[in-house]
């Protein structure tokens, strides 16, 4: 630590005695964050889990509050999960009252009452723990300027998980607002160790004023090991059905133990399926995002007390929640990323100075090697993480109508100000003025809607929203960005009367079809109807729920671990340190047909289920493998192969046809020039850019993401805004959204230049292995359920052999006679 | 009546259109969602909701105005094929009492280009559009019949044999895992309900509880509309 920082930094005398009662000394980040704070610059503290990180982030503020007791919002937390905001509440009031500070603290969140945030409204806490949503909302009153005019500071926790996304662009915008009311405001950055700590600190200090790095060195290395369970694990499957013995066996020697897993869905029925084993009946819980405040809080308090011996969860408990005493953490299935497994392992044990304990418990074979290469990395000391990106544009007319909501405003200052937020730093004029227009009138080429503006110039030239709905709609809307659609899930009693037990996403809901049954929030519930764009759901008792496929939760894998993987498989001395089991899988597989490897591409054909599978080992990630399946279905539909889906994993490619390919068409599929000029019509098609448009048009307010429970109930009312694209295309190509929907998808959905990288690689180093079934190594591909459908020829030949088109024949002939009668 | 046996054959061999019969009323079932009754020489469409988008920008939802121009095009592309003697929008062909205001200059002038040359075009009066201005050309009643089938926008318990819209049927049909999807023409030997041709149109799913009252499992049939073609109903196990 430089000399600079720890000058001048002492606490006062109840701060000092409150650390001595607690046999705790000031360290030394904690004593540079002090003297940090006299100055305007931001600050970006780089700490492991369990070093008091939290607390170094107010220290300064409460210290202020003291000397110089005052009303009125000083200090801002903004925390990317709703439960953290809670459990920093908690944390915070105890020091404050033990020390006997005059200092308020409130949360606010989308959970709060409305009459608690009109009293802050009026008379805010010195310190609000709050959301990014919440903080938007708050920044678009009229008075936004008097309640945030005398922030002295902003504390952002959990910055890592706000780079690379979309809710990150969007906390940066309003810290951006936020600045410009308050210009002496400090930023104060939390975060875990990352791999990139520079780019953090430029997004967090705004555009051209990167924030200073204070950063803690680890002291300890986890133990982690990889479950070897006596019973036998599967070649697919993502459940870990099989280890459930053994889960239940850690979680009862520990005291208390988080279980982590990838998605709800994998919570629900894990949650499920230990409750069967719990023949001790040890207190286990289950938190996911999709649970309703109540059941969440519940949880939260519980396990506060240790009460609780297990919890099930989601990435919903990954940041820093403090639990006190969780000494276990177990992650089930694969761990995707080196960094977010560090961030897992760091919820055991929230002290410094002592090792986290983990174990991995891979869901099949494959998994097994995804988890090895996480565990070397770890113990390699490497880290991966997403590196920050150009803003995404559909939050910009959101942001826009934010600002006007407070106050009038014209483009030129608006572009001003989305040039500090650092994602946006790059974004041209012509674009946002194009995205301004959008927001006035919809930008709509063919014609001007004149009288259905949202935005209306004054005299004075500024604009501001035409009329009060404008305002109430934003309002309502704010802050979907995070998550798609959704539906909030009435448990059903008697009649229409239940409780709202949680939420889930709208693409599941329309999946489901009346009868079919799923697990959540740990029971099984027989799907009835959707009304009041509420999904009506029934508990029953027994039967084999359909797994349900949440379309959130699902995790890319990190490139790093791609290749991890890829360079184990390719080195059969590194196959020792793996779960006996794998590596006899990985025999098999070699036995049975080729281990891929890093000089050519392995490609296996078989037919399953009555099709033919074509499986790509590629390695290069989910977003390539995207890429690649949407442009190698076209081309086979052009050979006649008439494939039917595609699937796509971290590791390749599946692809599901009608006809098998030959090796002289693979040679002619796998070629760099499938991303040649049919590339853009290729993509305007696809139904990826659909699903970008899908969420573009929620987030940039094109259609509405919440809905009043005035509305109709019998006929849906609402309508897929692929019709809106489609109509777009036809009538208004040029038009911004269309546009903005294109880079949202290379952004997150396409990796170019990797794709295009790899196919040059491998020009003609492609090996077919035809086999007669499925191969060990294919079966967790092929059993992933999500596949994207390919229309086409394929699709109309599946549908054609299913239907009763002969009998129309008699029909017709009848028709023809009514024709030719009258033509004749 | 434009279309010939030779097109008919074409058109059926690339399933864009599937033949049926109600009481004693042939229907020919188009895949772009229309539906054709050979011997009337009419031409069917229900559920236009001509300005639904204007009608949601009034709203403040900044939602493109272009979808009365889609759907006329859309119908305009059907008349050339058949130019039918009577055109049958079969009611909810505007979204709302005021979108005879808000149509655009442009939009109103195809609307009449799209009715030239058709002998009758028939308003059937809708829910959503109880009162049609003669601005809009054509006539406006409530029911009209075909032998013995009675056509109206919504279901009527005396009626014996009829073909209706207002509900926007849809389906999802599943072949050997996968999973088809669209909008559909529903019916069972009394009941023909039209799915909505509009370019802003949901649906509502054949088995939600309200299209179940109309044809129960038993007795329906559905024709799924997916990628422009037609499908009639799946084989029996």
């Amino acid at each position: 630590m430089t000399s600079p920082d720890t000058a001048d930094a002492t606490l006062p005398a109840p701060f000092m005695s409150w650390f001595e009662k607690r046999g705790w000394s000031l360290r030394d980040y904690q004593r540079a964050m002090l003297s940090r704070a006299q100055s305007e610059q931001a600050t970006l503290l780089i700490a492991p889990t369990g070093a008091g990180k939290t607390l170094s982030g107010f220290l300064p503020s409460l210290k202020a509050l003291y000397e110089a007791p005052r009303e009125g919002l000083h200090t801002l937390y903004i925390s990317p999960l709703k439960a953290l905001t809670q459990d920093i509440h908690r944390n915070l009031l105890e020091p404050v009252e033990e020390m006997g500070l005059d200092v308020t603290v409130e949360t606010r969140t989308g959970d709060t009452p409305s009459h608690k945030r009109q009293r802050q409204r009026k008379r805010p806490p010195n310190m609000l723990l709050t959301t990014p949503e919440s903080l938007m909302l708050m920044l678009s009153y009229a008075d936004a300027d008097v309640l945030f005019g005398k922030v002295e500071r902003v504390i952002v926790d959990e910055v890592h998980s706000l780079i690379a996304n979309k809710r990150g662009d969007f906390t940066a915008l309003a810290l951006a607002r936020l600045q410009q009311f308050s210009p002496h405001c400090q930023r104060i950055g939390l975060s875990a160790t990352v791999a990139w700590p520079d780019l953090l600190a430029s997004w967090l200090g705004g555009t051209d004023t990167p924030a200073g790095i204070l950063q803690v060195p680890a002291t300890t290395r986890p133990k982690i090991h990889i479950l070897e369970s006596e019973a036998r694990m599967p070649f697919g499957g993502f459940m870990a059905r099989y280890a459930i013995e053994d889960i239940y066996h850690a979680i009862s020697e520990a005291q208390t133990t988080l279980v982590f897993v990838n998605t709800r869905a994998q919570s629900e029925l894990l949650f499920q399926m230990l409750w069967e084993h719990n023949k001790a009946a040890l207190p286990i819980a289950l938190y996911h995002g999709s649970l309703s405040k109540e059941q969440r809080r519940k949880t939260e308090s519980l396990m506060a007390q240790g009460v609780l011996r297990a919890i099930v969860c989601t990435s919903a408990l990954e940041l820093g929640i403090d639990w006190g005493d969780v000494d276990q953490v177990i992650q089930v299935g694969a761990p995707k990323g080196v960094s977010r497994l560090l961030q897992r392992i760091g919820r055991a044990n929230h002290r410094l100075d002592e090792p986290s304990i983990a174990m991995l418990v891979p869901a099949n074979r494959f998994e097994a090697l995804e988890c090895q290469a996480a565990l070397d990395a770890v113990m390699a000391g490497e880290l991966d993480g997403d590196k920050p990106q150009s803003g995404a544009l559909d939050i910009l007319p959101q942001f826009i109508l934010n600002c006007l909501c407070s106050q009038p405003g014209t483009a030129e200052q608006l572009y001003a100000l989305v040039l500090e937020a650092s994602p946006y730093q790059g974004v041209n004029w012509e674009t946002f003025e194009k995205l301004w227009w959008f927001t006035v009138d919809g930008g709509y080429a063919l014609r001007a809607y004149e009288r259905y503006q949202r935005l209306t110039q004054q005299e004075d030239g500024r604009y501001a929203p035409a009329n009060r709905r404008v305002i109430q709609r934003h309002r309502q809307n704010i802050g979907t960005i995070v998550e798609a659609g959704r539906l909030k899930v009435k448990r059903i009693r008697r009649g229409n009367q239940g409780k709202i037990i949680g939420e889930v996403e709208e693409y599941f809901a329309s999946q489901l079809v009346p009868g079919d049954t799923f697990i959540f929030a740990g029971e099984v519930l027989k799907f009835e109807a959707i009304r009041d764009m509420q999904l009506h759901a029934r508990p029953v008792k027994g039967g084999e729920p359909k797994i349900p496929s949440y379309a959130g939760g699902q995790m890319p894998l990190s490139t790093y671990l791609a290749d991890g993987v890829r360079s184990i498989l390719a080195d059969p001395s590194q196959w020792q340190k793996l779960p006996r089991q794998v590596q006899e899988w990985l025999e098999l597989q070699q036995a049975f047909s080729r281990i891929p490897d890093t000089k050519k591409v392995l490609i296996e054909q078989f037919p399953y289920r009555k099709a033919w599978y074509t499986l790509y080992y590629t390695f290069e990630g989910r977003k390539a493998n995207q890429t690649l399946g949407m442009l190698l279905t076209r081309r086979m539909e052009k050979f006649g192969v008439k494939p039917l889906s595609f699937s796509v994993t971290d590791y390749g490619l599946s692809v599901c046809s009608v006809n098998p390919v030959t090796q002289s068409q693979l040679t002619e599929l796998f070629q760099p020039d499938i991303l040649g000029d049919e590339l853009e019509d290729w993509m305007l098609q696809a139904p990826m850019l659909k699903r970008s448009f899908r969420q573009v048009a929620v987030v940039s307010g094109l259609t509405e993401q919440r809905y009043h429970s005035s509305q109709k109930t019998m006929k849906q009312v609402t309508f897929s805004t692929d019709l809106i694209y489609d109509t777009l295309r036809e009538h208004d190509p040029d038009h911004i959204l269309l546009s903005v929907a294109r880079a949202d998808a290379e952004r997150e959905l396409l990796d170019l230049r990797r794709l295009a990288d790899m196919l040059i690689r491998f020009v003609d180093k492609t090996v077919l292995v035809n086999l007669e079934k499925v191969s060990p190594m294919a079966i967790p591909i092929v059993l992933d359920v999500r596949s994207e459908q390919v229309k086409g020829a394929g699709a109309h030949a599946m549908l054609e052999q299913a239907d009763l088109y002969a009998e129309a024949e008699a029909m017709l002939d009848e028709v023809r006679a009514i024709l030719s009668g009258d033509n004749s | 009546m434009a279309i010939t046996p030779d097109w008919l054959s074409a058109q059926h061999q690339c399933r864009r259109v599937f033949p049926v019969r109600m009481a004693d009323v042939p229907l020919l079932l188009d895949a772009r969602g229309a539906c054709y009754l050979p011997q009337q020489d009419w031409l069917v469409v229900s559920d236009l909701h001509l300005e639904k988008g204007s009608f949601l920008h009034s709203f403040g939802n900044p939602i493109s105005g272009l979808d009365t121009r889609a759907t006329l095009l859309r119908l305009r592309s059907l008349i050339v094929d058949y130019s039918p003697d009577t055109v049958v929008c079969l009611g909810d062909s505007f979204h709302d009492s005021h979108s005879f205001s808000r149509i655009s200059e442009d939009d109103q002038k195809l609307l009449s280009e799209v009715q030239n040359g058709i002998q009758d075009w028939v308003w059937i009066q809708g829910n959503h559009d109880p009162d049609i201005p003669e601005t809009m050309g054509g006539r406006a009643i409530r029911t009209l019949t075909a032998g013995q089938v009675q056509l109206a926008h919504e279901h009527e318990p005396d009626v014996e044999f009829q073909l209706i819209g207002h509900y926007h049927p849809k389906c999802q049909r599943s072949v050997r895992r996968h999973r088809f999807r669209g909008r559909c023409f529903l019916m069972t030997d009394k009941i023909m309900i039209m799915p909505a041709f509009g370019q802003y149109t949901g649906g509502l799913d054949i088995n939600h509880e309200v299209l179940l009252g109309l044809a129960p499992r038993r007795h329906r049939r559905h024709y799924l509309l997916y990628d422009s073609c037609i499908y009639p109903p799946v084989k029996k196990p």
